[in-house]
């Protein structure tokens, strides 16, 4: 009962907040006096939103940026995990790896990204790759922070119990970094993306929420661009969602 | 001491009388948003700002090398007086309500063309059909262009294989991956000569007149000021006709604008002075304005003609030297 109560009342927070949120955007807009393509009201916004879901438009462009993002974010996360588990393990592969590890996050991505295309010859991947390179890092600073948190007494109780490596992963470093890498997941979820829209704009092709973005822009159709900002919010918000529903499935906290 | 004190009192009267009537006029600080980087085809505004011209006529200039949609969403917002808009952007802002009017055509031809190898053997549109064509995306001026092209010469969009390729036309026309891309015909064209390329160019403003870049300004600040405009465009003005005159000397001035510029992008600024070249300088023709609404709204970019498309651009505000 209290439990429900408890739902109930954080539901009700999360909508009293989207109220006001909206109230105090309109009142800018009619404060302010803007005209729509400086700053369109929630009402123009909505009706961009259900014009384009009404055509197909949206649907159509935001299913191929989330077949971008989710690749990117699975890759991200696969190649991050092993990754991370090997600079613990290795302190060799740690002073080997971690400059150059470091040193990529100087690289801007929008950079590199129109070479991508040239060198891997697929506009789709490569826009993938720029959402893997994106949520990368910070997936790969919480597998190693999580790693690290296993408190080393527990190793020791490991060890006593003679345990393979397997089960010390299995059964005590992974459910012990948990948390701390389902943290980096969410970060992860949300950059994916921020980093299929960075590779939309830089390799533009008419598909994606990202062109759709190009286009509205190009026509000076402010309510758009605001309608496809707050598909993108949306796509992020499921997206950390469902490693949230993840964490919290998985995640015993006592 | 009291002599002293003389002198020095005579010696600041007359630092006043010397002074003030010789001050400096205070210039207006105006940044320019420029719609591309820094650039030898900006040479006409470097060589009006370094010859005064600019100075002259009351303006302090920085450019700013930002968007070209950012630039008019700018100057739309009154937020800035000026800015380099091309023709289409300008009418598919004002179908938005953005009051935008252009007031001086310095691209008299539209720069976009189409290139390929000598070998493709392609001299003309007619010879496009069947063909793989690189366009950096279905948006912006190649895109507008392209659907230009199509329309005056009677071709449609299914006989033409259209690839997008982002802005990587030169990598992608070099190892083969198309048969030929669309370009600005002042920038990838010089690429492809000086990497050793033989190529064939088909220049679209040959076969349809659409209205390129030029200035642009607010509705309201052009009703308000229309002297300050006056003297904006004179100052280019004379900037253009200097570059048009001596191409060689707008190059040196460039060289303080462009870091790193050395000689070998000249081809760029020699490739961009017909762009320019016009009877009048900066005159633009309501004809073209006709022709670009028209693409524009058989691409879907406009949903309906501009309610007075005569509003959007003006030729009043010309130099007469």
């Amino acid at each position: 009962m209290m439990f429900a109560i408890r739902a109930l009342n954080h539901r009700l927070t999360t909508a009293a907040s989207a109220v006001v949120f909206v109230l105090l955007w309109q009142g800018l807009v009619w404060v302010g006096g803007y005209d729509r393509f400086i700053l369109p009201g929630p009402l123009d916004v909505v009706r961009q939103l259900w014009a384009l879901s009404a055509d197909g438009r949206l649907p159509t462009h935001a299913l191929y940026t989330l077949s971008e993002v989710i690749p990117g974010l699975f890759l991200g996360c696969a190649i991050a995990t092993p990754l991370g588990y090997l600079l613990v393990k290795s302190p060799t592969a740690e002073r080997l790896l971690s400059p150059y590890l470091i040193a990529s996050q100087a690289i801007p991505v929008i950079a590199i990204a129109p070479l991508l295309t040239i060198w891997i010859h697929s506009t789709y991947w490569s826009r993938v790759l720029v959402a893997v390179i994106v949520v990368f890092f910070p997936i790969l600073i919480n597998v190693v922070a999580g790693l690290r948190s296993v408190p080393s007494e527990l190793y020791d109780l490991m060890q006593v119990l003679r345990a393979t490596r397997w089960q010390i992963f299995w059964q005590l470093e992974l459910p012990a970094a948990l948390p701390i890498l389902l943290a980096g997941l969410k970060t992860g979820a949300t950059l994916s993306v921020i980093g299929a829209l960075v590779g939309e704009f830089v390799q533009p092709r008419s598909q994606g929420l990202g062109y759709l973005l190009l286009t509205a822009r190009y026509q000076f159709k402010t309510d758009v661009v605001f309608a496809i900002m707050l598909t993108l919010a949306a796509m992020a918000l499921v997206l950390y969602g469902l490693v949230g529903w993840v964490e919290r499935k998985l995640v015993w906290r006592g | 001491m009291k002599r002293l004190t003389w002198l020095f009192l005579l010696a600041l009267f007359t630092a006043a009388c010397s002074s003030s009537p010789t001050a400096a006029p205070e210039l207006t600080k105006i940044n320019l948003p420029m719609g591309y980087i820094a650039d030898p085809q900006y040479a006409p505004f470097y060589v009006a700002v370094e010859k005064g011209y600019f100075a002259e006529a009351g303006f302090e200039i920085t450019f700013d090398y930002s968007f070209e949609t950012d630039g008019a969403a700018l100057v739309g917002a009154g937020e800035l007086p000026f800015a380099l808009v091309s023709g289409d952007v300008v009418l598919a802002a004002r179908a938005q309500g953005v009051p935008l009017v252009y007031v001086m055509e310095w691209f008299q031809k539209y720069p976009i063309g189409v290139v390929s190898k000598k070998a493709a053997d392609i001299t003309e549109p007619a010879d496009l059909v069947g063909r793989v064509v690189g366009i950096p995306g279905l948006f912006g001026a190649t895109y507008v262009a392209y659907e230009g092209l199509l329309n005056a010469n009677g071709l449609t969009a299914d006989q033409i294989t259209l690839d997008e390729v982002g802005f990587n036309q030169v990598e992608v026309l070099r190892t083969n991956q198309v048969e030929a891309v669309l370009v600005y015909v002042n920038n990838e064209p010089v690429q492809l000569r000086t990497l050793g390329e033989e190529i064939n160019l088909i220049n679209v403003s040959d076969y349809v007149d659409m209205v390129a870049s030029g200035i642009v300004t607010n509705e309201q600040y052009a009703a308000e000021n229309p002297a300050q405009v006056r003297a904006f465009i004179r100052a280019f003005s004379r900037g253009l006709a200097d570059t048009l005159a001596n191409p060689a000397e707008a190059y040196d001035i460039t060289k303080k604008y462009v870091e790193g510029l050395g000689d070998e992008r000249r081809a760029v600024l020699d490739a961009s002075l017909p762009l320019w070249q016009a009877p009048q300088l900066g005159q633009t023709d309501p004809a073209s304005w006709a022709k670009t609404q028209e693409i524009l709204l058989s691409m879907g970019l406009l949903d309906a003609p501009l309610a007075d498309l005569t509003a959007a651009y003006s030729n009043d505000f010309l130099y007469q030297p």
